[in-house]
């Protein structure tokens, strides 16, 4: 067979014009398999996103409704979009620009990208004297996108001593760092534990006034570094106009990340190596502590039981898991099937949950208090007329029971899968 | 108070309190995380505590100090200062006077700059170990502490540190307990002057208070106007949830599982 | 032979009274001082005995009688007894009258004999039962011992080895009798109350409770307030001598008749609370020793078997709730029992001996709240909130109108002056209550009734903060709302919560600043909604045909006697109205007074659930409330699987969808809005 594209306009057709009962299939045909649309085994019609669109000749994915392109767009090699990226090099920067990222869990958090992008604004403000952004990580990590996150330099420190909760050990490399190239700027993210306590440590160390929380940096040629910025002040209650400090803090959303370009992300390597510092705090380790136990307050991710939870082993199940920590309505608690201290609400817990899944809980007016400042809510519930699917942000209606079964399966399933690629 | 049972000397610790703010009407109360340290050192056996406020003395300080004392003490140290000082030097003074072998504070004040910097420069000052976000302190013995400190999901770690030390409490920490209004009448306040040292930096900064920030808005690298257009649209009618009627129950928990993941909350 | 035992036996038994008797008046003058018009207490004791006392006790008529029986006859038997016997002046009729005195009072222990056969729960056991047997055997003693001075038997009967016999078993129960009922009545046995009860009426630390009644008024049921200003003056009470003097007195008149354990919700619902216990444990206390004795129900324990008695002691200086530093450490309450009240006053409102178990419950809250930082529950959040924002929830003090932005309500500010002061309390913050304020909007403005609200200017009333113990945060509250009204010039007040309406009412008196008092009378909406369809100002388009059934709110009824206007509303509504079994000053709590749903004692089961019951009862389709904590809290409850959920409507919007909105109607032509809030309220 030959390679040549044979056109046959019919297909074409029916391949834009989705309404076309054959669309699918046609679809499926030209695109040797990876059709984005397709219709499930129950009549829903599924889609892939990933499957839609094509990456431009500059990095940018483009999607053409025109239909075609789906037959098309698996003809040639397709390169990954991170490498069409453009790829800036700094050889010889003007200065530095130091960036200490908290990396949890080894990765760039989006707070630290954020840092790398405030950071390359700092860099290259002036096009004739570009500065070179050098990331600061500890210990191991999994990262492989410093490039794309707009790194010039690297410089991974890993030894023992640093690992953990080393502050003082990593103090001490970064003043090592400050020795070796005077960076003009430090930045780092002011985050709980991580970057807003080393920073504080670093600031401190170097003698120099931070800026806190900062939120917004501008170029300002009165100021002493050039640059202006806002920081909050006084729990957030203030904005406070200073010059940039030498080390900054910033909070996330300080600066949109890098997305258009590429960075050399060349490794670095101190000219000394690290002294071993005799620390005073000693990291015993991590407390392994059960999610099911954690206080409701502190939970991250709760699923909660109202009166309509039928199956109280089946919850408590889905609960382990899912890894969730157990929150429960008032009439749960009162009758009886979860503990006092699990109960959310007005007389309950007011809890702060990135995720809260409701199960069988009406969102009486005295439970919705409670769950006021969570980000997102999932409601699992028979009724589709009750307060809690009006909060909701995803509300599936159907019966408990039934669905976390589902959910543990799939949860399980999706594990199984992973140990088996691994 | 037997003399013969005072064989261990008292645990010496010293609560660093500040008068707070409340963040809808911004009327003076007890800083929470401060209230928090408070109640961290009276859960400490064996410990002295004694509560230490450098800053002006006002109708408002007044009663939100008093906030203090009303978790049952008698007395407070007061360091005089004027609005606007940098209490650095006055604080670090006193406590190298009379050297406390724990020092507790909020990780953040909720007036002023609120850096949350005091406790390092403290630390630094007195060459200290300082330990952040605690959540408790689990024992003392031969001056080693041994510490719980918060981390995010409510993990702990437990560390260990040598005293000396300062550390500073993380909202995971205990409640404080309720600030009574009879002891909190009869403290007292034990006011000393100590040095002064204007904050100019801090005077020639604009502070106004915060404005909202702007939602960021989803960067959409979208190259044609169809995609824009869609993106803006999806954004604009993101007030209501997703409501899924007529699913099966695997449908159902696949959605949900999809939320799940992108809210990364699985492990 | 009995000529020289009987006044021997008499004179003794009155000896042993008096002694007896200053022993008990020392221990309640170990109370803390307390102004009290002796003379023209005691003067008005007969009445307040007579008219205030027999008012409680004749909602039992059996009962009633019997006691007129035996006590009168008691009474009679004895002050003739001494002159007869005791002075052997048996001329003329005395004899005769003794004769009857006895006989009454012995027709009177017959029926409280029969009572006791199988006496109810709620009565005590142990060393009442015997004392039917202690009223026969006096009154059969001196029946018999009475004869022969009328001349009925032979003066000489007693003569002769039987007759020695015969009197002193005569003598015996005659000395029985003088013991249990004169002597006992001094040193602490059942007729304790006798002694205590009379006194306790007389020197009563709310006179004005009686004065009220008098002229036609409603008995006072504010709390007192307590004195800041004295830093000598405990706040509240943390050990029985810290009570007034008379209100220990108080405590020793007590029947142990249980009547307040039969209406008390919080008992009802297994929460650990018997206000009659209560009672007994501060009389316990008081004298010192362990409650061992006791011998009523005890309170009731979550899932458990109900607590034991005997654990607990206490004394005259010792706490009364164990300081949390002794953990698990007993005394002579747990604060749990008090913090179960809801304040509802069901248990003042039934006691037969005027005793103030709210204003006790209370006292003992402020030292647990001021002393002791020991509020349980969300209560030391609410405090701090009301503190800091000067509403429970810790809601932006700046945003009390925002449900009200399309209302454009006159304020206060801008008017200065209007017919009314409509106070929206708390409620502005929740969304149930926001609809009953907009039909009340709706109703005064078809009524052209011309009001304004204080807006951001009004504070919470300070009414949680109260029954919290909180008086400091109470009264900074007061004074403020006190300071901000007193801007204004307005006729009345008008409120749809009966916990602002009582506070305002009754409460805020004590603070006015030195020569200026509240001059406004303050209304109930329902009371205002009232008067104004009497007055024809509201018109109504009746034909809801629909079954209601009227909860009456404790803060309304008991504590302000508003029975009756509610009740005309709904009637001039032409809706059928079903009484439940407890309605009227028998109305049964809701539970959300008192800061009750704040500590949140836990229980075997929650009082509106058994309020909902009763609702349930009267198969009515709605029930109709007049508070924004009943709304609140009969919404809460679950209905029972298979049972539909009955309606809760505020009677303000009845009567807002009964408006006759027929042309003649339109009198407020000011009101803009009032379409969009007609849809609100039907909605
Ligand atoms: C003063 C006060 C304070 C209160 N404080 C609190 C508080 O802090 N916390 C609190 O939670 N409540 C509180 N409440 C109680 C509150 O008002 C509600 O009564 C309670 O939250 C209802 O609990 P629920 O949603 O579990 O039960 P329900 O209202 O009975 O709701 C059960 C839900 O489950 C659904 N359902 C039934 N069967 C199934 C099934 N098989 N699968 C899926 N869904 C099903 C039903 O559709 C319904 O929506 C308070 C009430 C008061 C008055
Ligand atoms: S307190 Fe009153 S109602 Fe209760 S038992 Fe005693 S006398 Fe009876
Ligand atoms: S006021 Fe009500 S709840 Fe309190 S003790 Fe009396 S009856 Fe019980």
């Amino acid at each position: 067979m030959s390679d040549l594209p044979r056109r046959d306009p019919r297909q074409e057709w029916i391949a834009r014009n989705r309404l076309h009962p054959r669309h699918a299939e046609v679809l499926l045909a030209a695109g040797q398999g990876a059709a984005s649309e397709w219709q499930g085994p129950n009549g829903l019609v599924r889609r892939n996103p990933h499957a839609i669109g094509f990456v431009g000749p500059n990095g940018v994915k483009r999607i053409d409704r025109s239909g075609t392109q789906q037959g098309a767009g698996g003809g040639g090699a397709t390169t990954p979009a991170a490498e069409r990226k453009p790829l800036v090099e700094i050889e010889a920067p003007a200065f530095l620009v130091a960036v200490v990222p908290d990396m949890a869990g080894g990765r760039l958090s989006g707070h630290d990208r954020d840092l790398l992008g405030l950071a390359r604004q700092l860099a290259d403000a002036d096009p004739v004297a570009r500065g070179a952004v050098v990331a600061v990580i500890f210990g191991p990590h999994k990262e492989t996108s410093f490039a794309e996150a707009g790194v010039d330099r690297l410089l991974h420190l890993d030894s023992p001593d640093v690992a953990g909760y080393a502050p003082e050990a990593r103090l001490g490399a970064l003043t090592l760092v400050e020795e070796a190239w005077a960076p003009r700027h430090w930045l780092l993210p002011d985050s709980k534990l991580g970057g807003g306590e080393l920073g504080r440590r670093l600031a401190v160390r170097l003698g120099e006034r931070p800026a806190t929380s900062v939120w917004q940096v501008a170029a300002d040629t009165e100021a002493v570094m050039g640059w202006q910025c806002t920081a909050r002040g006084a729990a957030g209650s203030l904005d406070i106009r200073r010059p940039l400090s030498r080390v900054a803090l910033a909070l996330a959303e300080c600066a949109e990340p890098v997305s258009e370009t590429r960075h050399a992300a060349a490794e670095l390597a101190l000219p000394q190596p690290l002294p071993s510092t005799l620390s005073r705090i000693q990291d015993l380790g991590q407390v392994s502590v059960d999610p099911s136990g954690v206080a409701l307050s502190e939970a991250e991710f709760i699923l909660s039981a109202g009166n309509g939870v039928k199956d109280w082993p089946g919850f408590h199940h889905a609960a382990e898991v899912l890894g969730a920590t157990e929150g429960a309505s008032r009439v749960a608690v009162d009758d009886g099937f979860m503990a006092r201290d699990r109960q959310v609400g007005a007389t309950g817990t007011w809890v702060t949950a990135r995720v809260y899944v409701a199960v069988g809980i009406s969102g009486a007016i005295q439970h919705l208090q409670g769950i006021q400042t969570c980000d997102k809510v999932v409601a699992i519930n028979m009724d589709p007329g009750c307060d809690m699917i009006k909060r909701a942000d995803l509300a599936v209606i159907g019966d408990a029971t039934q669905i976390l079964e589902a959910l543990v399966t799939l949860v399980a399933q999706a594990r199984e899968e992973k140990r088996d690629a691994a | 108070m037997q003399p013969e049972v005072t064989t261990m000397p008292a645990l010496e610790v010293t609560v660093l309190v500040s008068v707070g703010r409340h963040p809808l009407t911004g009327r003076a109360r007890r800083a929470d995380q401060d209230a928090r340290g408070v109640e961290l050192a009276r859960s400490l056996t064996d410990a002295e505590v004694r509560l230490l406020h450098a800053g002006e003395r006002d109708v408002s300080s007044d009663a939100a100090l008093r906030g203090y004392l009303g978790m049952g003490f008698t007395e407070l140290s007061l360091l005089e200062q004027p609005e606007g000082a940098d209490v650095l030097p006055a604080l670090a003074e006193i406590l190298d006077e009379t050297s406390p072998q724990l020092v507790i504070t909020g990780e953040r004040a909720e007036r002023g700059e609120g850096s949350g910097l005091l406790p390092y420069l403290l630390a630094e000052r007195l060459g200290w170990p300082l330990v952040s976000g605690l959540a408790a302190v689990e024992s003392v013995e031969d001056g080693v502490a041994t510490l719980l400190q918060a981390l995010p999901r409510g993990q702990r770690r437990r560390l260990k540190v040598r005293l000396p030390a300062i550390v500073t409490v993380d909202n995971a920490a205990p409640t404080p307990r309720q600030s009574a209004y009879g002891p909190a009448r009869r403290g007292t306040f034990e006011t000393t002057a100590g040095p002064v040292s204007d904050d100019e930096e801090w005077a020639a900064w604009q502070v106004q208070p915060a404005r909202q920030r702007p939602k960021r808005l989803k960067i959409v690298k979208a190259a044609s106007a169809r995609d824009r257009f869609k993106a803006a649209a999806a954004k604009a009618e993101g007030g209501g949830g997703q409501v899924l009627t007529d699913v099966t129950p695997e449908q159902g928990a696949e959605a949900i599982l999809t939320l799940l993941r992108e809210e990364d909350v699985l492990r | 032979m009995l000529d020289i035992l009987l006044p021997t036996l008499i004179f003794a038994a009155l000896a042993l009274a008096a002694l007896g008797a200053w022993r008990r008046v020392r221990l309640w003058r170990r109370g803390r001082a307390s102004k009290v018009a002796f003379l023209r207490g005691l003067a008005a004791m007969p009445r307040r005995y007579l008219v205030d006392l027999h008012h409680v006790v004749a909602r039992d008529k059996v009962m009633a009688n019997t006691h007129v029986a035996t006590a009168g006859g008691f009474v009679a038997a004895l002050g003739l007894a001494v002159i007869v016997h005791g002075l052997g002046l048996a001329e003329g009729m005395l004899g005769w009258l003794l004769l009857a005195a006895s006989a009454t009072m012995f027709a009177g222990s017959l029926f409280v004999v029969r009572r006791r056969r199988n006496p109810p729960a709620r009565l005590s056991k142990g060393p009442w039962m015997r004392l039917p047997k202690s009223l026969m055997a006096f009154s059969l003693g001196i029946f018999v011992v009475t004869l022969p001075a009328v001349g009925v038997l032979p003066s000489g009967f007693s003569q002769g080895v039987g007759g020695w016999l015969v009197a002193l078993l005569l003598a015996g129960v005659v000395a029985w009798g003088l013991a249990e009922l004169v002597v006992g009545m001094t040193w602490g046995g059942p007729m304790k109350h006798a002694f205590a009860g009379a006194l306790h009426l007389a020197f009563h630390r709310r006179p004005e409770r009686f004065a009220d009644t008098q002229h036609g008024g409603y008995p006072s049921t504010g709390l007192k307030a307590l004195d800041l200003d004295d830093t000598e003056a405990p706040l509240g009470v943390g050990q029985p001598t810290d009570f007034t003097w008379n209100q220990l007195l108080g405590f020793d008149a007590c029947v142990q008749c249980g009547r307040c354990e039969a209406v008390c919700p919080a008992f009802a619902a297994g929460q650990p609370l018997n206000p009659k216990k209560l009672i007994q444990d501060m009389v316990v206390g008081m004298a010192g020793g362990s409650d061992a004795g006791y011998a009523g129900s005890p309170y009731p324990s979550q899932g458990l078997e109900d607590r034991p008695v005997g654990e607990h002691q206490g004394s005259p200086h010792g706490p009364i709730v164990a300081p949390a530093s002794t953990k698990d450490g007993k005394a002579l309450v747990d604060a749990e029992t008090l913090w179960s009240c809801t304040t509802c006053r069901a248990c003042v409102e039934e006691c037969p001996m005027m005793i103030e178990h709210v204003d006790a419950i209370v006292d003992m809250r402020r030292h647990l709240t001021l002393e002791d930082g020991a509020t349980p529950g969300k209560g030391a959040e609410v405090i701090d909130n009301l503190i800091a924002t000067d509403n429970p929830g810790g809601f932006d003090p700046g945003g009390r109108l925002n449900w009200a932005a399309d209302l454009e309500l006159p304020l206060m500010a801008d008017v200065e002056r209007a017919e009314v002061l409509l106070w929206l309390g708390d409620g502005v913050f929740d969304m149930r209550n926001q609809r009953t304020l907009r039909a009340l909007v709706k109703v005064l403005r078809a009524a052209g009734v011309d009001f304004a609200v204080l807006g951001n200017e009004e504070r919470d009333s300070g009414d949680v903060a109260r029954r919290l113990g909180d008086e400091a945060t109470f009264q900074s509250l007061a004074r403020r709302n006190i300071a901000t009204l007193s801007q204004y010039r307005f006729e009345c007040i008008v409120t749809c919560d009966p916990h602002s309406f009582h506070v305002l009412k009754n409460e805020y008196g004590a603070f006015y600043p030195p020569g200026q008092e509240s001059s406004y009378p303050v209304w109930h909406h329902s009371t205002f909604i009232n008067q104004l369809i009497e007055s024809g100002r509201l018109r109504l388009a009746p034909g809801q045909a629909s079954r209601v059934t009227y909860h009456d709110p404790c803060y309304l009824g008991r504590y302000n006697g508003e029975y009756e206007a509610p009740r005309a509303v709904l009637k001039a509504l032409g809706v059928e109205l079903v009484e439940m079994q407890r309605s009227g000053y028998r109305s049964r709590c809701c539970g959300g007074g008192g800061g009750a749903p704040i500590t949140d004692v836990p229980g075997k089961q929650r009082i509106p659930d058994m309020r909902m019951g009763d609702v349930r009862e009267t198969q009515a389709e709605q029930v109709v409330v007049g508070c924004p904590q009943c709304t609140a809290m009969f919404e809460g409850v679950v209905p029972p699987t298979g049972d539909e959920e009955v309606a809760v409507k505020d009677i303000a919007e009845m009567v807002a969808v009964a408006l006759d909105t027929t042309p003649a109607a339109t009198l407020a032509p000011r009101d803009a809005s009032t379409p969009q809030a007609t849809e609100e309220v039907m909605s």
